[in-house]
């Protein structure tokens, strides 16, 4: 029997919390799939969603089900995981708890890139254009990170959110300005720019996903350097963590899981901003918990926002991404209001 | 007595006036008995802009799809008869009077908001006032409001609601010039998503117009909005002069202000107020043109050199950027014309990273 117990390795009620939290997390993720299956303009009974997932049929509950819901939920789930590991690695490697892809003009640099491969270079396929994702999403998260870690104080929580809103206004003009000039992408971009799950379909989960697990092992790789890195930067030097490949692998999985998330379903708002707190709250603040743990959650705050959006209004939808964006502003003040964001 | 020299007596307050406690840099200009102390480079700077804005607007109006030669345009502005009538005084008239106006309105608005928060970035476009007035407006222009006379109410009810939000989240014993900034940005961010959402639920041809609209753009704009921003400006004007004083008294300190008896309180909010109230008409007017707000100001106080943000310059400029603005997104991509809002952002954004880079975001105020 040890006569110690190493510090560093948490203790037994920890790891009872860990597991007990990401057992809690897995079923909330099953019953948003349930929910995200089951509420919409036609109701299915839970019984029904399950009797059409698993045998084939021709009524029309399995019809909707099986070719609209499913490949929905799918994206939802993918967008959401991708969006939540995003955020989480962000606020790790800028140590920024208002870090988001969102909020840093990452997200719109993903758009510019979709934007201008529709209308300019004339490429009408994800698989295409989200590589035009992933260099507009790295060209703007390199510019706002150079912009807020020059002048005074370094990239305070302040400054990055500056140089984000004035990054992501520039893009969005850019945007504006290739939609005024070339009408005819307006209708291909007008849903999209909201950041939607609705009408998409099975081939755009089939398409993202080589991405995503791509981006999620590039994060995982990291977790142990964003640790270290979280003590601060010279401790995490002294602990003998190469802090400059920390942040430069990290942010190449956080952009890749950007740009593939917001091909897929446009940009959503906040998600990555809220999701990693919560995740720290509830499993403590060790990456190797926190990314699992947000990209469980991601899902369920964004197919839950989905299902929200498709009732509260009786007429139509409200698109997931406005959702976020209402659910995420309450976080956003609460983590300004608190000491946290030392300004 | 009444014949003798001011100069006569050095203890006299008269004398005081015009020798020795003259600043450095005023000029004294007399009309009768009345008699003002005058910012030299200011009055140059506002000369200078007043001559620019002319030119500007003199352009404006003779160039288009087709070139009207200045003489004519002339005469349509005077109300004589001319043979350029329709192009002139129906199209190009009324759309540089609506961003004219606008632009002034976005001048004064940033310039009364940075001088209170003592913050360059406080800027209404960024903060949400702007976000909130667009939010409002293509609010009731997807649920059906076509007048145009209730649009400013609606536009100015969102800005207000905005602002108020904002500072009331913000509060917390005092009010933060940063925290104010971060909830603000945050709130812009989540005001624009409620607007992309009524442009998603709107008809198709009311969220055609609005999208164009929301980019900031004069396209189309008519009497219909140059008449109501008018008039609400023209209301506004005993506030604006007001504020022209009052705004001194703010950038003293607390007790000074107490100690001369002055409600800075009261002062700071009514100066609030009508920065809100400024933006928000000029965003129910013209859409959101971004960044007039923030960057008319500083162009202003860099022209001037007054430690105060000149109101009257900041006008000036705001007019002069959105006019010159739109004439060269109506030329310069022809025949496609680009939102005036595209190039001030353009513009605009550039010089608000340059800010962030030089460090002066007061993220320490």
């Amino acid at each position: 029997m040890p006569a110690a117990v190493p510090t560093s390795s948490p203790g037994p009620s920890t790891v009872r919390r860990r597991v007990g939290w990401t057992a809690a997390a897995v079923v909330a993720l099953l019953a948003a799939v349930l929910l995200s299956l089951a509420v919409g303009a036609r109701p299915v009974a839970p019984g029904h969603v399950l009797h059409a997932l698993f045998h084939d049929g021709t009524d029309a509950d399995t019809a909707v089900v099986r070719t609209m819901r499913v490949p929905r939920t799918l994206v939802g789930l993918m967008v959401g995981a991708a969006l939540a590991m995003a955020g989480t690695v962000l606020q790790g490697i800028t140590r920024n708890p208002i870090a988001d892809p969102g909020v840093l003009g990452i997200s719109q640099g993903a758009a510019v890139g979709v934007v201008l491969a529709i209308a300019v270079a004339g490429v009408h396929t994800l698989t295409g254009y989200v590589w035009f994702a992933f260099a507009g999403a790295a060209a703007a998260g390199v510019a706002v990170y150079a912009v807020a870690t020059r002048g005074r104080g370094g990239a305070s929580p302040v400054k990055l959110a500056l140089a984000g809103a004035a990054v992501h206004a520039l893009l969005v003009s850019v945007v504006n300005g290739v939609l005024t000039t070339r009408a005819s992408a307006l209708d291909e971009f007008r849903f999209w720019q909201v950041g939607s799950l609705a009408g998409r379909d099975g081939a755009i989960a089939a398409q993202i996903w080589p991405f995503l697990l791509a981006g999620t092992v590039l994060v995982l790789a990291v977790a142990r350097g964003l640790d270290a890195l979280a003590l601060g930067e010279d401790v995490a030097r002294g602990l003998g963590s190469n802090v400059g490949a920390v942040r430069i692998v990290g942010g190449l999985g956080a952009v890749v899981l950007t740009g593939a998330g917001v091909a897929a379903a446009g940009p959503i708002a906040f998600l990555g901003l809220a999701v990693p707190h919560l995740a720290r709250a509830l499993v403590g603040t060790s990456h190797r918990w926190v990314l699992p743990t947000a990209a469980l959650l991601g899902p369920v705050i964004l197919l839950g926002a989905d299902v929200a959006g498709r009732v509260v209004f009786a007429e139509g939808e409200v698109p997931a991404g406005v959702m976020t964006a209402l659910i995420g502003v309450p976080f956003l003040v609460a983590m300004v209001r608190r000491k946290a964001v030392a300004a | 007595m009444s014949a003798t020299s001011p100069t006569a007596a050095p203890g006299k307050p008269a004398a005081r006036a015009h020798a020795g406690a003259r600043p450095v840099g005023y000029a004294l200009v007399r009309a009768g008995r009345a008699s003002f102390l005058v910012h030299r480079r200011g009055a140059a700077a506002a000369v200078g802009l007043t001559v620019l804005l002319a030119a500007a607007c003199l352009t404006y109006l003779c160039v288009g799809t087709s070139l009207t030669p200045p003489g004519e345009a002339l005469k349509v502005l005077f109300g004589l008869p001319s043979a350029e009538e329709l192009t002139v005084g129906t199209f190009r008239l009324p759309r540089m009077t609506v961003g004219l106006l606008a632009g002034a309105a976005f001048g004064v608005a940033g310039a009364l908001v940075q001088t209170l928060a003592r913050n360059p970035l406080a800027s209404p476009d960024v903060i949400g006032v702007s976000q909130g007035a667009s939010a409002a407006t293509v609010g009731a222009m997807t649920f059906g409001v076509t007048s145009y006379a209730v649009m400013p109410y609606v536009s100015v009810a969102g800005g207000l609601l905005a602002a108020l939000l904002g500072w009331a989240f913000a509060w917390r014993g005092g009010l933060k010039a940063a925290r104010f900034v971060l909830i603000g940005i945050g709130f812009a961010v989540a005001l624009r998503s409620v607007t992309q959402l009524f442009l998603t639920k709107g008809d198709y041809l009311v969220a055609q117009q609005a999208k164009v609209w929301m980019t900031g753009s004069l396209n189309g704009r008519g009497w219909a909005e140059a008449v109501p921003l008018a008039w609400v400006l023209l209301a506004l004007l005993p506030g604006v002069c007001w504020a022209a004083r009052a705004q001194r008294t703010v950038a003293t300190d607390d007790d000074t202000a107490t100690a001369l008896g002055v409600r800075l309180g009261r002062v700071r909010l009514g100066l609030a107020l009508l920065g809100v109230v400024l933006a928000s008409v000029a965003t129910g007017a013209a859409g959101p043109v971004d960044f007039v707000a923030l960057l008319a100001p500083q162009i202003a106080r860099r022209l001037t050199r007054t430690a105060q943000i000149p109101l009257l310059c900041s006008a000036l400029t705001g007019a002069l950027v959105v006019v010159v603005a739109d004439l060269l997104g109506r030329k310069l991509f022809e025949p496609t014309e680009l939102p005036v809002g595209v190039l001030t952002a353009a513009v605009g954004a550039p010089y608000l990273i340059w800010l962030i880079m030089r460090g002066r975001t007061g993220g320490t105020a």
